[in-house]
């Protein structure tokens, strides 16, 4: 039975599709879940260019990889999504090796200009993308997940590769320490 | 019940207020239902402040485009390179046609080379004729 747009299990049936040859399934998940997932990436990496790429590497990937997807394991958007954050610490990683060995300096997190928290009509979510780009690496995922990806708290454990607790408490220490820094904490360090 | 009360009641009866007398009890309980409704509702709120502003102007069919057209490039590449030479067969069989391709080179070097080194490089591949008439036969070498 195929599902319609809107109801449970329409991505995995999508998936199968895909699996099946279906280029028109993989432009449908694209549609879907694409926005979401290159902004996830694009905050996860501070930077919108190799948000692209990362999001060209996970629905490539989809196209590759769509066979081995069993739906008795997970959701389709779990599976998606621990797909993007594999790609984004790996990204991240690259980065990092080439502005080691000098062939990159540009900072992975810095493409968000200064003035913008400064100055400008959307000065306090200027303020919380600055907040967001300074937690660590894992809390930020975390909250990312939760918030653009619209994953619970199980599903961003198994994006994650970490325990449910584990997954929870990076979402407590994430808002608290953004909490922190919306309140004043972000005026204190400057 | 405010929170005043509440720690009051706290100081009073304990920190556990399940074991508070009965009409205290579901006020305790009230409140902190309260108090974890609000937690929620707090973190939901800054939940979608963060979506609010990760958001950015993104293009899914310009994205779509890319992803097709580098599957495209990967199609046409395949006849030359396809992850199936790294299966095991293909690996094993590729292990085979080399050491076979080195030894048929060796076994014509060595027949070829009757100059050049050519008593090593007998020795080394193994022919039977390179034994060479400049070493000693076992005959040779039991009449010493």
């Amino acid at each position: 039975v195929q599902r319609h747009e809107g109801e449970a299990g329409y991505d995995e049936d999508l998936l199968a599709r895909i699996a099946a040859g279906s280029q028109p399934a993989l432009a449908e998940l694209i549609a879907r879940h694409g926005r979401r997932l290159r902004i996830f990436a694009a905050r996860f990496l501070g930077n919108h260019s190799d948000a692209e790429e990362v999001a060209q590497e996970v629905f490539i990937a989809v196209w590759k990889q769509a066979v081995r997807f069993d739906s008795e394991k997970g959701r389709a958007t779990t599976w998606l999504y621990r797909m993007a954050t594999n790609r984004c610490i790996d990204w991240k990683r690259r980065r990092a090796l080439r502005s080691f060995v000098g062939l990159d300096d540009m900072d992975v997190a810095a493409d968000e200009p200064d003035a913008e928290a400064r100055t400008g009509a959307r000065q306090e979510l200027a303020v919380v993308r600055q907040g967001i780009s300074q937690l660590p690496a894992r809390q930020r995922m975390a909250l990312l997940l939760r918030a653009v990806a619209d994953l619970d708290t199980s599903a961003i454990a198994e994006a994650m590769g970490s325990s449910v607790g584990s997954a929870e408490q990076l979402l407590v220490r994430a808002r608290r320490s953004l909490r922190d820094y919306l309140s004043g904490g972000h005026k204190e360090g400057r | 019940m405010t929170r005043d009360e509440f720690e009051e009641n706290r100081r009073r009866f304990g920190d556990d207020f399940n074991a508070w007398p009965a009409p205290y009890r579901q006020q305790g309980r009230d409140f902190l239902e309260g108090r974890a409704g609000a937690a929620g509702g707090e973190d939901k709120a800054l939940d979608r402040l963060v979506l609010e502003a990760a958001a950015a102007e993104t293009d899914e069919q310009a994205l779509t485009r890319k992803v097709l057209a580098r599957i495209d490039e990967d199609r046409a590449r395949a006849p030359f390179w396809s992850w199936a030479w790294l299966s095991p067969a293909a690996m094993a069989a590729s292990v085979v046609a080399v050491l076979a391709a080195a030894t048929a080179a060796g076994y014509t070097l060595g027949a070829d080379e009757g100059s050049l080194e050519s008593d090593l490089i007998a020795f080394a591949i193994g022919a039977p004729e390179l034994a060479g008439d400049d070493l000693p036969g076992i005959g040779e070498e039991g009449e010493l």
